[in-house]
């Protein structure tokens, strides 16, 4: 995906240095260009994205260029940005990093609205936003924490970092963490699978304890089976209409198979069943499931409906100790985390608003010493 | 600071425990999303002052402070508090004082009446030592019964939310509900071995020789509510009764107790010779 990068650029892009104002009374600052998930679609974005064996090389071309004195190249699937420190003005860096990105990639067409730019303030808070999550697809997301340290990583690796990015970076890391442990940001289940994993920890003391009936082979209660064991459930009985495809699940979550017919008789055992067959009506009702909770002696029983049409009759969730939850449910459950997370992004905000002005404070005091540059 | 007495200092006690309760409200409210530490010092801060009051007391008889109806409900008081406190000591279940602060309030408030706190006739004799233990276990119990049922308020809210597919029964960070149910189950067990020591002490007690225990109102009550605790139990463990039914019969019988003890307590002529 990546263009035709390398040290070649660094001749195609050099610009005159008073172009971009590189004076040594200037000082330097902070810049971001780039596109995501918010701006481009994904074909725009797998234009732009850089492969990663190529990133150091495209750091040096641009570096020569003359547009940055320090860079750092994040591209994931959600986002490609470069980071770079300048002592150009703005809008003339700007200029300059989006004809270093046409050109590396060979990009020929139209572009508008897709990329964004931002300058300090701005290009700082984006960065904390990024490192937090906040400016993720699904907000409060970790992963983009690892993607950032590690494109950080690689370019301090090639030493194509210097004082400023890396003051930057670090403080980003620190800032991610401390929203992560003082606010809700990262909070609960945002996905099917985890919400009912979520739930399921909510009813049962400890799942290591319980066993998990999986009724139907399908991918969404592979996955679900797969987010209990994560948790701890040790024990998973499998069974579907095709006794291959439930034998075949079965050995690959470690657990064992049984004859579809004889899934009821499971229900004295078990105590969570994750159900998604393509039944046309309800497999599980009332009056089939009342005799099997006497059996139970009342234990709790966390019944998870993922298929469409419904598996179990909604009446079931009056019996006692019976806890039924379909799919629309566990989505509102995940969506409430999500509404949840973005109740906190204010909170958030106001956390990275105070550490980049602390940032920028600290980064005139280093530059009147002369080691900001 | 003379004039300070033991009643004042129970009484700020339980205006914190009033505050406490107004505090719960906000949390209930906010669906008990956080860990919250407000609620506990608030207790503590509270017991801290009730523990003085009953000392100060204890100091002025120069004997347990358990010998009329309003040092036998600050003795109860105290115990639910106590326990409250210990138990909220374990991960997550800092929230049973925002459950059992509204009953030490207002148990505490119905304490401070005048006409519950005589002025003493001669000094209570607690050279017997099978008297403190009658009076302690007796009050404790209660403290632990009192609190399975808090624990059994919480695992009925967290059961409806639950069932009602209720955001709030996966945001909160209330235990499991087989922990919470757990908790009550081992609370209630407590609260019932002390009360059948403390009544296994009291008929020990040496009393006068017209007085009969086995037909002292008291005592009968007393029984009676040994029963109860004892049907709950047995049908819950042996005969599967239902999680919900249990914790019901528990909150029930706890709220029977509070309404009735203290009638009882003044009808009895073994409690007042």
């Amino acid at each position: 995906m990546a263009g035709a990068g390398g040290a070649g650029f660094a001749g195609a892009l050099r610009v005159e240095p008073s172009t971009f104002n590189l004076q040594s009374s200037t000082l330097i600052s902070v810049v971001v260009i780039g596109l995501n998930h918010r701006t481009s679609p994904v074909e725009l974005r797998e234009r732009f994205a850089f492969a990663d064996e190529k990133i150091p090389g495209a750091l040096q071309a641009l570096r020569e260029s003359g547009v940055a004195s320090e860079a750092v190249i994040l591209s994931t699937c959600n986002r490609v940005e470069i980071y770079a420190a300048t002592a150009s003005a703005p809008e003339a860096a700007f200029a300059g990093l989006k004809k270093f990105l046409v050109t590396h990639h060979a990009f020929d067409g139209p572009l508008n609205d897709e990329l964004y730019t931002f300058a300090e303030p701005q290009s700082l808070q984006h960065l904390f936003k990024v490192a937090s999550g906040l400016d993720s697809m699904v907000v409060g997301e970790t992963e983009i924490f690892g993607q950032l340290k590690q494109a950080y990583e690689l370019a301090l690796a090639h030493q194509h970092t210097g004082a400023r990015l890396n003051r930057a970076f670090q403080r980003a890391f620190n800032v991610a963490k401390h929203i992560r442990t003082e606010t809700n940001i990262q909070r609960g289940s945002v996905s099917v699978m985890s919400a009912a994993v979520e739930l399921a920890e909510k009813i049962f003391s400890s799942l290591a304890r319980h066993e998990v009936l999986v009724i139907g082979a399908g991918e969404t209660s592979e996955k679900t089976a797969r987010a209990l064991q994560s948790r701890g459930v040790k024990k998973i009985t499998v069974t579907n209409r095709s006794p291959e495809r439930a034998a075949a699940l079965a050995a690959e979550l470690g657990g064992r198979a049984v004859p579809f017919e004889n899934w009821p008789e499971e229900f004295e055992r078990i105590d969570i069943a994750i159900s998604s067959t393509a039944a046309p009506q309800h497999i599980l009702d009332r009056a089939k499931l009342e005799p099997l909770m006497k059996r139970r002696r009342n234990r709790p029983l966390l019944l998870i409906d993922l298929a469409v049409p419904r598996d179990i009759d909604p009446a079931v969730n009056a019996l006692d100790n019976v806890y039924l939850y379909n799919v629309d449910d566990l989505q509102s459950v995940a969506d409430d985390y999500l509404n949840l997370r973005k109740e906190e992004i204010v909170r958030c905000e106001k956390i990275i608003a105070e550490k980049v002005a602390a940032l920028l404070e600290a980064n005139k005091f280093s530059d009147a010493d002369g080691r900001g540059r | 600071m003379a004039w300070f007495t033991d009643r004042h200092f129970f009484l700020l006690a339980v205006s914190l425990y009033g505050l406490c309760a107004v505090h719960s409200v906000f949390l209930w409210r906010k669906g008990f999303r956080r860990d919250d530490h407000v609620i506990f010092f608030l207790l503590l801060a509270g017991f801290a002052l009730h523990t003085t009051a009953m000392f100060k007391r204890g100091l002025r008889l120069d004997a347990c402070p358990v010998n009329n109806l309003y040092e036998a409900t600050t003795f109860l008081l105290w115990a639910l508090a106590l326990a409250c406190l210990a138990v909220g000591l374990l991960p997550r279940l800092k929230f049973l004082g925002a459950f059992a602060s509204p009953v030490l309030f207002a148990v505490g408030v119905f304490a401070l009446m005048p006409s519950l706190d005589p002025p003493h006739g001669p000094k209570p004799d607690f050279s017997n030592w099978l008297t403190s233990l009658h009076a302690a276990t007796i009050l404790l119990a209660y403290g632990a019964l009192g609190l399975g049922a808090v624990a059994a308020g919480m695992f009925l809210l967290q059961r409806r939310n639950l069932k009602e597919h209720k955001v709030s029964a996966v945001l909160s960070v209330f235990p499991s509900i087989q922990r919470l149910e757990m908790i009550s189950a081992r609370l209630v067990f407590a609260g019932f071995v002390l009360f059948t020591v403390g009544l296994a002490a009291g008929h020990e007690l040496p009393r006068k020789a017209d007085v009969s225990f086995f037909f002292d109102p008291k005592v009968l009550w007393s029984v009676l509510m040994w029963l109860v605790y004892l049907e709950l139990q047995v049908a819950h463990k042996f005969f599967g009764r239902s999680s919900r039914n249990f914790a019901v019969g528990v909150i029930v019988a706890f709220v029977f107790l509070l309404l009735t003890f203290w009638i009882t307590n003044l009808d009895s002529p073994l409690h007042h010779p």
